[in-house]
């Protein structure tokens, strides 16, 4: 039988790192989501992909049960790496922080396909270039 | 400001910029960003679809440097907000509080196979037709509520006659070893290679007024198979671990401590896993006999040829 949906969560989180520490426990504890059970679980599915961004994805049903899938990591993250760069611009409209070309913007478009409301590759690479402008990154070629 | 607490930074935004709004709060939260539909539109299998604006949230920890995070935080979100016009940011002070508590005033009982009802120690037991298994969730091993220890009572529940002795490899909480004994077992025989778990075990076997036959003990499969213990064989061994772990103590003998036409009952194996661990199985002499799934994972039961 169905189950009724209370909540949709997605943490952004260290693989394998999960901790009952915000941003987890308060986002879990007020949905009545056993912590252990999600942070257990989380660094078992993770623990081979430390020092990535692994975002998961928690639906909660209204008995406070909940199921998880693993996301692909963040666009902001998959930017940063192709830029070689730390963090996004503290003033995005003016200083650019670093670059992108096109065919990177595609593999991330790629990689991020299933987890992107887009209808083809075109439009997730305009999603992806949105993000880009947004963090002070430039997209050549 | 108590510095045992976080600085709460939410901000309430459309779908496409939420990622650019995470990555911001990201670089002054150490620990990640939590981002939560305001909406889920009906759908008609169990999955809904988030829809309508997004709530992120990150949080600072109220240090030295809160202020001189704070106000870089917000310099960062008004230049995003040059590119792409934001709704007001949200501050809210949160106290540092026992996260792993506070979820259990939602716990219910959970009933398990035909006989057993798994409950924390402060529930009365309301169902006096099963047998309680009381377990303290906030406990560092597993909570009864997993799928894998599931799957692993409702193994022993088929499998375990009365008068069977049994070792419960990997054994935590000992909740397996409690329930064995609870089914009618002989004795049931905890091996664990953390420290702490047998302070938690013999915690657990109190509260449920276990004093006899169950022995615990810190150490490897290996240890046990060489008989450094009083019981090195079983008709029934149960393990409920990750898949890679139960390949390696299948490695290291975990397949001797079966008694002649005893079972061996594993869990905590993902599906995904499932092919590689039959691979090893097949290689330890062993038949399967049982197979059941709940979500993503399986449990399996196995005989000795």
């Amino acid at each position: 039988m169905a189950k009724k949906v209370k909540a949709i969560i997605k943490l952004e989180i260290e693989a394998g790192k999960a901790t009952p520490a915000p941003p987890i426990g308060p986002a879990l504890a007020s949905h009545g989501i056993n912590i252990m059970q999600f942070t257990k679980e989380y660094n078992a599915r993770t623990s081979s992909r430390m020092g990535e961004i692994l975002p998961a994805e928690i639906t909660v049903f209204q008995d406070s049960s909940f199921k998880f899938v693993l996301k692909s990591p963040p666009a902001a993250y998959l930017l940063k790496k192709a830029a070689g760069i730390e963090k996004g611009s503290g003033e995005p409209n003016r200083e650019k922080v670093g670059t992108v070309t096109k065919d990177q913007v595609r593999q991330i478009a790629e990689t991020k396909m299933n987890d992107l409301n887009a209808l083809d590759i075109e439009a997730a690479m305009r999603q992806i270039e949105g993000t880009a402008l947004n963090m002070g990154i430039e997209v050549k070629g | 400001m108590d510095k045992n607490s976080w600085l709460e930074v939410s901000l309430i935004v459309k779908g496409e910029l939420a990622e650019a709004v995470s990555e911001v709060l990201a670089r002054f939260a150490p620990n990640g960003v939590a981002i939560e539909s305001t909406e889920i539109k009906a759908a008609p299998d169990e999955y809904g679809e988030p829809t309508g604006p997004l709530r992120v949230a990150a949080y600072l920890p109220i240090d030295d440097k809160i202020e001189e995070n704070r106000q870089k935080l917000e310099e960062s979100l008004y230049f995003l907000g040059l590119i792409q016009p934001l709704p007001k940011t949200e501050f809210k002070i949160i106290q540092d509080k026992n996260w792993m508590e506070s979820w259990k005033k939602h716990f219910k009982p959970i009933r398990v196979g035909k006989k057993l009802l798994v409950l924390p120690a402060w529930i009365k037991n309301s169902d006096p037709e099963r047998i309680p298994i009381k377990i303290d969730p906030g406990m560092a091993f597993g909570t009864g509520t997993h799928p894998t220890t599931q799957l692993s009572l409702l193994l022993l529940e088929e499998y375990l006659q009365p008068g069977d002795n049994i070792i419960d490899v990997g054994s935590g909480s000992g909740i397996l070893s409690i329930a064995a004994l609870k089914l009618g077992a002989k004795t049931a025989f905890g091996v664990d290679i953390e420290l702490n778990a047998k302070a938690v075990a013999t915690e657990n076997a109190i509260i449920n007024d276990i004093y006899e036959g169950y022995y615990f003990e810190i150490g490897s499969v290996e240890q046990v198979k060489d008989g450094i213990f009083p019981i090195r064989q079983a008709p029934i061994v149960i393990a409920n671990i990750l898949a890679h772990i139960l390949i390696q103590l299948l490695d290291q003998g975990m397949g001797d401590l079966i008694a002649p036409d005893g079972i061996l009952l594993l869990s905590g194996i993902l599906d995904v896993m499932e092919e590689k661990l039959m691979a090893e199985i097949e290689k330890h002499g062993l038949f399967s006999v049982k197979r059941i799934q709940m979500d993503d994972w399986v449990g399996l039961a196995f005989r000795n040829k």
